[in-house]
């Protein structure tokens, strides 16, 4: 008979968040949705994809954050999340570097 | 489901914190992947868009943005309530937990049958790409007729431009074609998504119907499929500033739209 082996993760004591940080949650949401919308809805030049973006962004990091409860994710959990991040801009840059410069090329 | 006679550990765990991480880790690995699948179409979309903006722009600007913006708050609410039905599994209330999967499952059909009437529509002004030409008859200068072949989808995307008051100067329709083509492989592509997730969605109303959330632990399931349903909501958060706010709109168009495509007027 073997012994029961101590767990080789760490200890994971996730609680369940409260329906009121949930809807907190949402409320911001819901709020950046409207900052994205206004932004999206007016004229604001050259930088609106990137402003578009920002907030896109900010509002997936909330999304994430506490909707998909990284908040309570271990180091594990954040290593593949950053190993994502890290293999999409690898993937952004590689191909942007090539593709934006190659008319440079053409002396 | 030997798991439900023999207690919410499977064999090959150690204890409950152990399986318990796994399951989540598998799903994070999982959403890696999903992460580099759409990342390589952004990565293309990009490219172009900075290639040709102005095109790009004129593309967004046809697209049904009143749809779009319901669709938003839809799978928005539709994340709050798989985030409910969490915590009801984790609290053991049965109902409440069959009561937010439903509801989760209504706003994500919702959210498919509105894309479903906005490609439709699409479909109904032309806006597919096609390679198909016709000949049509233009004056010249001294009056004199000249058959010209001419892009069926330049003619309907121009037509449509029209009517959206979109300044069409200067844009290249083939370009504007390519920009569609992102756009129906991108939103269609988040579709399949969603149509998967709605199954895993009945899955488990079916499963909390038989009893499967009576052990309460096994609330992470919940919590992990809503991981992948978050996602899918994740990605359409890109997909609203990409495709649909990249080109001129106005709150006022999009109620027109909106109210256009329930035939309201």
């Amino acid at each position: 008979m073997s012994e029961p082996k101590e767990t080789i993760f760490e200890t994971d004591e996730h609680t369940v968040p409260s329906t009121a940080s949930t809807m907190t949650t949402f409320a911001i949401l819901l709020a950046l949705t409207a900052v994205a919308l206004t932004v999206g809805f007016s004229n604001v030049g050259p930088w609106k994809a990137l402003v578009s973006l920002l907030v896109a962004c900010t509002q997936a990091g909330v999304l994430a954050y506490f909707f998909m409860d990284l908040r309570q994710a271990d180091k594990l959990t954040w290593l593949t999340v950053g190993a994502a991040i890290f293999w999409t801009g690898l993937l952004f840059l590689f191909t942007l570097t090539d593709y934006l410069t190659r008319h440079m090329a053409a002396i | 489901m030997a798991a439900s006679t023999t207690g919410p550990v499977a064999h090959h765990f150690d204890n409950l914190a152990q399986q318990q991480t796994t399951v989540r880790m598998g799903m994070w690995v999982f959403l890696v992947t999903e992460v580099l699948f759409f990342g390589g179409i952004m990565c293309a979309y990009t490219v172009y868009r900075i290639w040709f903006p102005r095109d790009f722009e004129a593309g967004s600007a046809a697209l049904n943005v009143g749809i779009a913006t319901v669709n938003t708050f839809l799978l928005l609410t539709s994340s709050l309530t798989i985030t409910l039905g969490i915590r009801a599994a984790y609290a053991g209330n049965q109902k409440a937990l069959k009561g937010w999967l439903l509801a989760t499952i209504v706003l994500g059909s919702v959210f498919l049958g509105l894309k479903a009437r906005e490609y439709h529509l699409d479909y109904q002004e032309g806006l597919m790409p096609t390679s198909k030409k016709v000949v049509v008859y233009e004056k010249d200068d001294e009056g004199q007729e000249h058959a010209i072949e001419r892009s069926v989808f330049a003619i309907n995307v121009e037509r449509v431009l029209h009517e959206e008051k979109f300044d069409t100067a200067g844009v290249n329709t083939q370009r504007v074609q390519l920009f569609f083509i992102f756009y129906y492989a991108m939103t269609g592509l988040h579709v399949l998504h969603m149509v998967i997730g709605l199954g895993l969605l009945t899955w488990q109303l079916i499963l909390a119907q038989r009893g499967f959330f009576q052990h309460t632990s096994r609330y992470v399931y919940i919590e992990v499929m809503s991981l992948y349903w978050h996602f899918v909501d994740l990605v359409w958060i890109f997909l609203l500033p990409l495709l649909y706010l990249a080109g001129s709109h106005t709150f006022e168009q999009a109620i027109h739209q909106f109210q256009h495509a329930l035939g309201m007027h």
